[in-house]
């Protein structure tokens, strides 16, 4: 791994201490809302001496005690030995939203419009985000949009048929007949 | 002995059935193809395929996930020459050399090289896994809850503390893993745990969704935020066939990468990064004149047979403890030890006197697996690699389908694409945050195991923590444990003293 990264010079995707102190914190918080609810967790620990709520316990503290030392570090010249995750150094905001709308209008809808035409939604509302991402041009043109939802639909379909017809896997669809 | 080959001869001839060896070309295939696209590994590959096995015999399912196991690393090792683009750790080293031959018109050797390279070390770790594995099992029918709890303490701290870059994110990334595992209903005493009153909670989060979500659904969103711009170079194929040079450079490499795989999959503290920067290590330093000027240059050979066989020696040998202890060390593993789990089994030692026939033909499918993706990879090299012409933005968002399919098979809930989606997220971060993320997948998995373990233990110590450090077998394991922990600070400690002076 050293022979990929030999230079000492501060990689250009790491993300600033700043950022990094805030992922320690929200692991901080993830630790307080773990206690929080262990509170609710009965105790009781019949024969052993350890009861339901002691893992949960172990975890808040452990995971409290990460999130201090993270933010530590991040204060004190930043996480140790980060290596680069690759990519731009910016965040690029209008694709994440467009793949984002994709996967949950497809978790919303999915029990209404079936897995077929969820899917393909998805596929398209996804590809839109990607394209964007990659610069490309004219994402929106009728044409271009038609053909992403009929690709999303030809891979979507066959696996629809796949898992209904041949392994009998109960899938949501439009309609009851097991094709769409 | 005659016992191990009677019971192994019984497995082939479940095995080479029709129908099974259908399931096992089926398992390759699918393995391969989804192994090749790039960013997606074993583990992977695995989660996604999933839900395909619900509905089919047991038997039959295990046959297809061993081709689908061993299908996907040599699909991943394919990206990763091709493209550089590795999928799990394993064939990160094999990206390197691989990928640098391939850019000097070399990567059709390369990927033989691999190929070849995998069928040698699988093979050989299979026989071990045949030869050792029933002996394992028999010694650890002996093991009691303290000793469990402390082999899984070992595979914890191993994973989390010793392969990351840092102990501290590791450990992080370890404790979110178990705290996704506590959500759900605690298994012995039925408590509803993190289940915010949600339905869809009480029967836990399946380690599907969290494998398919960390891996899958975080690689399509880092690429939308981060990779648009990314160009990727395709390498021309050249010829696939290797040299009386390449030949007489691969043999021993791809021993030697076999000898050091096979113990570090034996113990249950894997991962296949140790091995295969070990394997890269020894190449080097063995390489003489030419060949050792092509390392980082042209790409040697060496550097891509050796770590190649070191990662499916190991990935192999892993199935010892998998199988015998049902301690998974990798994620791939860990997802497969989720696929037992919902066919009602637990791998454990008594797996091997329960369903021996399972197990058997299980193994003699490993056999089958190996010869055939031989087989099946040479002469298809070309045509995985036109896999790679998809172009990027349809191919992230075809695997987003695949997700959907992965995550949703398993209950039927739009609840699970919602969460999918946040575990995605998860995901983004802790890559972006360089948090490892094996840990979190084998805390989850082994976290309720080893939880349900140390209740057993301290119950049996009638409530007393002394029955850790009362036992022998636990106390050793425990002097083991905390000499992962501290030995590589000491050594590193000491490397420093060292080198202080030098410097100075």
């Amino acid at each position: 791994m050293t022979d990929l990264s030999s230079s000492s010079a501060p990689p250009g995707a790491v993300p600033s201490p700043l950022w990094q102190a805030g992922v320690g914190a929200a692991v901080f918080l993830v630790a307080v809302g773990m206690a929080w609810g262990a509170l609710g967790i009965p105790g009781n620990a019949g024969y052993g001496g350890v009861g339901p709520n002691f893992l949960p316990w172990v975890c808040a503290a452990v995971l409290g005690l990460c999130g201090v030392l993270l933010v530590r570090e991040a204060l004190t010249g930043g996480y140790r030995q980060a290596k680069d995750p690759g990519g731009a150094p910016r965040a690029a905001w209008g694709p994440f939203a467009w793949v984002s709308s994709g996967l949950l209008v497809n978790a919303a809808l999915i029990t209404e419009l079936g897995f077929v035409l969820g899917c393909a939604l998805c596929y398209a509302l996804a590809v839109q985000g990607l394209r964007r991402a990659g610069g490309q041009a004219g994402t929106l043109a009728p044409r271009r949009l038609a053909l992403d939802l009929a690709v999303g639909l030809i891979i979507s379909a066959p696996v629809f048929w796949l898992f209904t017809q041949l392994l009998a896997i109960s899938l949501p669809g439009l309609t009851q007949t097991g094709w769409l | 002995m005659m016992d191990i080959l009677n019971a192994l001869l019984a497995g082939f001839a479940t095995a080479i059935t029709p129908v099974n060896l259908l399931w096992a070309l089926a398992g390759c295939a699918l393995g391969t193809a989804v192994g090749v696209l790039p960013g997606i590994g074993p583990a992977v590959a695995v989660a996604m395929l999933l839900p395909i096995t619900a509905k089919v015999d047991m038997t039959a399912s295990m046959i297809f996930f061993a081709g689908i196991y061993y299908g996907a690393m040599y699909g991943g090792s394919t990206s990763s020459i091709l493209l550089n683009t590795p999928g799990e750790t394993g064939s990160m080293v094999t990206a390197m050399e691989g990928n640098k031959m391939a850019r000097s018109g070399r990567a059709g050797a390369a990927l033989a090289t691999s190929a070849v390279g995998s069928f040698v070390a699988g093979t050989i770790a299979t026989v071990v896994v045949t030869l050792f594995a029933p002996a394992v099992a028999e010694f650890a029918v002996r093991l009691g809850p303290p000793e469990y709890f402390m082999l899984m303490v070992l595979a914890f701290t191993t994973v989390s503390a010793v392969l990351g870059q840092s102990t501290l994110r590791g450990m992080a990334a370890l404790f979110i893993g178990l705290a996704l595992g506590c959500v759900g209903m605690d298994q012995i005493s039925g408590a509803a745990r993190y289940t915010g009153g949600r339905m869809e909670l009480l029967d836990g989060i399946d380690i599907v969704l969290v494998a398919v979500g960390l891996f899958a659904v975080a690689e399509v969103l880092y690429a939308a935020l981060y990779e648009g711009r990314v160009q990727e170079s395709e390498n021309a194929m050249g010829r696939v066939h290797m040299t009386r040079r390449d030949w007489r450079r691969s043999w021993p490499a791809w021993l030697r990468g076999t000898a050091l795989g096979v113990p570090f999959g034996c113990i249950p503290a894997g991962g296949t990064e140790i091995p295969t920067f070990l394997s890269y290590a020894t190449e080097k330093k063995l390489a003489k004149g030419d060949d050792l000027a092509e390392f980082g240059s042209q790409g040697a050979i060496e550097g891509v047979a050796g770590p190649e066989a070191a990662n499916n020696a190991t990935v192999t040998a892993a199935l010892i403890p998998l199988l015998t202890l049902g301690i998974p060390t990798s994620n791939t593993t860990a997802v497969l030890l989720g696929a037992f789990q919902n066919y009602g089994i637990n791998p454990g030692p008594q797996l091997f006197s329960s369903s021996a026939a399972l197990v058997w033909a299980l193994i003699a499918s490993l056999y089958v697996g190996n010869v055939m993706l031989l087989v099946l990879n040479l002469p298809m090299v070309g045509m995985w690699v036109k896999l790679l012409k998809i172009p990027r933005p349809q191919l992230y968002a075809g695997i987003l389908i695949f997700a959907t399919v992965g995550a949703y098979g398993m209950r039927q809930s739009g609840f699970d694409l919602v969460l999918l989606y946040a575990i995605g997220i998860l995901g983004v971060v802790m890559r972006r945050y360089d948090f490892p993320t094996a840990p979190v997948v084998v805390g989850m998995i082994l976290g309720p195991l080893a939880e349900a373990q140390m209740r057993n233990a301290v119950a049996i110590g009638e409530g007393s923590w002394l029955v850790f450090v009362q036992r022998p077998m636990s106390l050793a394991l425990l002097g083991v444990v905390l000499a992962v922990l501290v030995a590589p600070r000491v050594l590193r400690r000491l490397g420093q003293r060292r080198a202080a002076p030098a410097t100075a």
